[in-house]
């Protein structure tokens, strides 16, 4: 597909690129990212939008700065090969989706923790709010809906799964994921210098505990 | 200790510039919701045009002053008293120790801007002391103000010049909004794309600075509900499944599921800010040439009352 194709102007300071899934993404949008010339650059699941200064550029510009880092053809920086382990404790009070999930995949308690504990993962973006994680990989037989009515609030560190992926809520929040535990693990802290445990490309693997 | 919170009202924050370039982390831009008014009041009490500065929401806020400061308001009408006489928008004043800013319930609009020579003091985080509250960054220990606390100014005992506004650069506060709006990402996904532009909406309960829902037509939308989260941005009209339609503000996620049926122009955004359950509102089509057309002339009229308008709108 040429890169025409790919590329669509949403509004008059937006331009979404399509690119393959997450991965992809990423590379993209830190390339893009790195210029400078951008005011955001966001990877999405399946394209990376970028707002631009519409005063200042037109679109021939944008396109053209874009085709330069699409056809980029350094090698990508590839993430640490080490996997982070985020604890979770599964059901009870901290997962209350987990006994419905259980019900409607129909699995044990047992079943459900081993499959989505106990292998690793990858992050494919941070978004929705500071620090929220879409982790993909999720095993097809956990494969569930969004809640139809969201959660007015969730608490921090929800361990949610919904649409092939986990979500990890950082922050307490209105939230439509289906929660099956809860973690223990800082995942966003604004005063300290990394305020964001987790980044794009990350690996990790959850580990059931007894207590988040 | 230059101000003491009386009453805060409805929700009081203290915004700035925004807090750009961290989407991807899933950080909001924040800032004044209507950045236009903020740069207004600044501009009054000879401030930058983003320093950080109050945003009453709704009025319904009182503050006693501890030091003599330069104070000017901008935004939503709302009747105003300092030491008991008549405060207009639009003006500066000078407040002495011991004076009381009144503003009243807001009567058109929804936000007003005080903004006070020097700047308010606070909290910088993640790059921005605009206050984000669904995550406490930044602003006043990044929560709305509470009746009792005292606000610092970044710098104090400036001497400033007695400003008003000029009218022609006094924005126009209404019920009845109408703002350009552009095609976007799943616009496609709308049965009938007219639906969007042709219904007069009246603006929901849920407005805040996240984001304001519309009421007034159920649209169709041709989505199974499972679209891969993509990015959003201020501006960006959502429309879910159950047909609602949803424009985000400032305060906004950084991703969403929700088809992206149109993106509010550049040129409208600040006028989210000014949006209050009940107001009514059109969204005009604009494609995107005419759409960047409107922002160069709307920034080239600003330009020749605040420097920075590129900064601000």
């Amino acid at each position: 597909m040429s890169l025409a194709n790919k590329i669509h102007a949403l509004g008059d300071d937006l331009v979404s690129i399509d690119v393959s899934g997450p991965a992809e993404a990423q590379v993209l949008a830190a390339r893009l990212r790195a210029s400078g010339d951008w005011i955001e650059v966001v990877g999405g699941i399946d394209a990376v939008v970028l707002q631009f200064d519409a005063a200042l550029h037109d679109l021939d510009f944008v396109v053209g700065k874009v085709h330069e880092s699409t056809s980029q053809d350094e090698p990508v920086v590839a993430m640490s090969p080490d996997v982070v382990e985020i604890p979770v404790c599964y059901g009870g009070e901290y997962g209350p989706d987990f006994d419905a999930v259980c019900a409607m995949l129909k699995l044990s308690a047992e079943e459900l923790i081993a499959l989505h504990a106990g292998h690793d993962y990858t992050v494919d973006m941070l978004g929705f709010t500071p620090g929220f994680a879409y982790i993909g990989g999720l095993d097809e037989r956990l494969s569930v809906p969004r809640l139809r009515e969201p959660r007015v609030r969730v608490a921090a560190g929800s361990v949610g799964i919904a649409d092939g992926r986990t979500g990890l809520y950082a922050l307490p929040g209105p939230g439509g994921w289906v929660l099956i535990g809860r973690t223990s693990y800082p995942l966003f802290d604004a005063t300290s210098d990394r305020p964001f445990a987790l980044k794009a490309g990350m690996r990790i693997r959850f580990v059931a505990v007894p207590e988040p | 200790m230059t101000l003491e919170v009386l009453k805060p009202g409805p929700q009081t924050t203290i915004q700035s510039a925004p807090r750009t370039g961290q989407r991807h982390l899933g950080v909001p831009c924040s800032g004044p919701a209507d950045p236009l008014s903020m740069a207004l009041a600044n501009r009054l009490v000879g401030n930058e045009l983003l320093a950080p500065a109050l945003e009453i929401t709704l009025g319904g806020m009182s503050l006693r002053f501890r030091s003599n400061t330069a104070v000017a308001l901008a935004g939503a009408h709302a009747r105003a008293t300092l030491a008991g006489e008549l405060l207009p928008l639009h003006c500066t004043k000078q407040a002495k120790v011991g004076d009381e800013l009144l503003v009243g319930r807001s009567e058109l609009g929804a936000r007003t801007y005080a903004a006070f020579a020097g700047g308010l003091l606070a909290d910088e985080i993640l790059g921005s002391s605009s206050t984000y509250l669904p995550a406490a960054l930044g602003g006043h220990h990044g929560r709305a103000l509470a009746k009792g606390d005292r606000l610092m100014l970044d710098r104090c005992e400036r001497t400033v010049e007695m400003l008003a506004t000029p009218d022609e650069f006094q924005p126009p506060m209404t019920a009845s909004w109408a703002l350009r709006a552009c095609d976007s990402a799943e616009t496609g996904l709308l049965r009938d794309r007219r639906q969007l532009f042709d219904t007069n909406f009246t603006v929901a309960g849920r407005c805040d600075r996240m984001g304001i829902m519309l009421e007034g037509a159920q649209l169709a939308v041709e989505s199974d509900g499972r679209m891969a989260s993509a990015p959003v941005f201020p501006g960006t009209v959502q429309c879910p499944e159950d047909g609602r339609v949803f424009m985000l503000s400032v305060d906004a996620q950084t991703t969403g599921g929700y088809a992206r049926v149109a993106q509010i122009a550049r040129a409208d955004r600040h006028l989210l800010g000014q949006l209050r359950p009940g107001d009514h509102v059109r969204l005009l089509p604009r494609d995107r040439e005419s759409a960047v057309a409107d922002l160069r002339a709307k920034l080239d009229y600003w330009r020749d009352w605040l420097d920075d308008v590129e900064h601000v709108i």
